[in-house]
């Protein structure tokens, strides 16, 4: 669909020349890396919060509408938070662990391939975790509190309790969590765009951003649509997933009265 | 249920952690966007001993160049322009996303209430269609978008996003409009019909009253998703005209003149419609999603 060259089939041409570059094994490479690596973070301290907030504190009426707060920002302006946050000549980390004698000297942490990997899955963390927490909050009130005072008669440990009747009873909602932040793993492009423009180098360029890259700044539609395709063929296995994960009924609730 | 002191005290610990990562990044922003240039640039780091000053927001504001770019040794001489602009494009984002709004509770509870109550061909996959679409990644719909929107002559107008985010926001707000509509009592609805409602009376005088919390919630969150899109509103927007705020910032953000301080106070005066509405978004969203809708 180029605007100047004559329209004419080209079969597959444009898949075989996006998947052999080198520049897009790299984007897929960078993409497995950032999601194999965020995706059980977010899980794992996605539980973690929610058992907090799941209990009864002092100012947990306030905490909770606060831990949205990542989410409500617009992904692109998180980034940039994060780029200020990173900075390596004046940013908030370098300044705070440079003062607590933590640090030598400032860290070049956007100038340097894996420091630069790092600062971004700690930005996807933060602005995914919020959702991570909502919905595993949600399947954690949903268990009958019965279930867990019957068990501390019977002297459950809070650990038992938690491998016993929680995670049980949250699993299908931890495989929704983990499939839909694998998605949005796999087809990030705000946080990237702005915190690290997919550099140094190539360091961080994601397949979506590659995929933008390729179609609006090359200008290469063909094979832009091309990427395009193979992207949502891969969520396409996720989404099944999520579908297959979601309880039979939940949604439409078939068989009404 | 029973707790040990030590576990006490690992929920307060948890709970402050889970505070500091959360408003952290966020309170820094307030904070650099008060604080003079020299401050954030010092070495070794003191924020404090260089007072606090409004000279950021004054320039975005009305252009007053503040006093640190004028101090000689700063280097800096430049400034841009275009944080002067962010006022503009929040009013941009926000027109664009109330429009988005109005269509989502319109189109949305007009859809969801046949889902909900009624039985009709093709029902089951026609849902599964609309609710899942919306997990194909932007990236690959960008393509088709912008050719649309280009042919149909919308590239560069308010109409454009507003019809691209009710795309993408209208998946969601009928699946929680479904789900919320079909546990409202049979009884209360039958009752109406004996007194001789017709559908869309129902609809109106009795289920969308009854409805009005997950419609103000599903109202909130498409406004907050049409806010953050950040990918159409690049592709879409050319100009000053309708760009939306996440693309100027985006773009502001890799600006070498643009200081620090000038962003940061960009980026807070941005968020904060956003910040205005997380308490009623967790009142009317999160909280019936986990007092449990899900159940």
């Amino acid at each position: 669909m180029s605007p100047i060259l004559p329209p004419g089939f080209v079969g597959l041409k444009n898949y075989a020349a996006v998947v052999t570059s080198s520049y897009f094994l790299g984007a897929v490479q960078n993409t497995l890396v950032f999601t194999v690596v965020s995706v059980p973070i977010i899980v794992v301290l996605g539980i973690a919060s929610a058992s907090i907030l799941n209990q009864r504190f002092l100012g947990d009426i306030v905490l909770k509408p606060i831990v949205l707060l990542p989410w409500t920002i617009p992904a692109a302006i998180s980034g940039v938070i994060w780029k200020g946050m990173f900075s390596d000549s004046w940013g908030a980390i370098n300044a705070v662990l440079y003062s607590l004698h933590l640090i030598p000297k400032y860290i070049p942490w956007l100038n340097k391939p894996n420091l630069a990997m790092f600062a971004v899955i700690v930005a996807q963390v933060w602005t995914q975790l919020p959702f991570a927490i909502v919905l595993t909050l949600a399947a954690m009130q949903a268990i009958p509190q019965v279930l867990y005072e019957s068990a501390a008669i019977d002297g459950a440990s809070a650990w038992g309790r938690f491998r016993h009747i929680t995670l049980p009873n949250i699993r299908a909602m931890l495989v929704i969590v983990i499939l839909y932040e694998t998605l949005m793993g796999l087809t990030t492009f705000d946080l990237t765009y702005s915190l690290t423009g997919g550099g140094p180098g190539t360091s961080t360029t994601l397949i979506s951003y590659f995929t933008w890259a390729e179609s609006f700044k090359m200008l290469s539609f063909g094979r832009g649509a091309a990427l395009a395709i193979v992207i949502a063929l891969t969520s396409l296995i996720f989404i099944l997933g999520i579908l297959q994960a979601m309880p039979k009924d939940a949604l439409l609730g078939e068989g009404q009265e | 249920m029973i707790h040990g002191r030590r576990h006490r005290v690992l929920v307060y610990a948890g709970a402050f952690l889970l505070l500091l990562f959360s408003v952290v990044p966020v309170l820094w922003i307030g904070f650099s966007s008060i604080l003079p240039e020299n401050a954030i640039l010092s070495f070794p780091p003191d924020w404090l001993s260089y007072g606090l000053t409004l000279d950021n927001y004054n320039y975005i504001f009305t252009g007053e160049i503040p006093t640190s770019h004028e101090v000689t040794g700063q280097m800096r001489t430049m400034i841009s322009q275009e944080v002067r602009r962010v006022p503009r494009t929040v009013f941009n984002s926000a027109v664009i996303a109330f429009g988005v709004m109005l269509i989502n509770l319109i189109a949305g509870s007009l859809a969801a209430y046949p889902y909900a109550r009624l039985q009709f061909p093709g029902r089951a996959i026609t849902f599964f269609y609309i609710t899942l679409s919306r997990l194909v990644p932007p990236v690959a719909l960008a393509i088709p978008y912008y050719i649309i929107v280009q042919r149909l002559g919308l590239l560069d107008t308010y109409w454009s996003l507003i019809l691209i985010y009710s795309v993408l926001t209208l998946p969601f707000t009928i699946l929680i409009l479904t789900l919320y509509f079909r546990g409202i009592p049979k009884e209360v609805e039958e009752a109406a019909q004996l007194d001789g409602c017709n559908v869309y009376q129902l609809l109106y005088r009795i289920v969308i009253p009854l409805a009005l919390p997950s419609l103000i919630g599903t109202g909130l969150f498409a406004f907050m998703l049409s806010y953050s899109e950040f990918l159409f509103g690049l592709l879409i927007t050319q100009s000053i005209k309708t760009r939306t705020l996440p693309v100027l910032l985006g773009s502001v953000a890799w600006n070498p003149d643009v200081t620090w301080g000038l962003l940061s106070a960009s980026i807070f005066i941005g968020i904060i419609p956003t910040l205005l509405l997380i308490v009623p978004v967790w009142r009317y969203m999160v909280q019936g999603l986990t007092s449990g809708a899900f159940q």
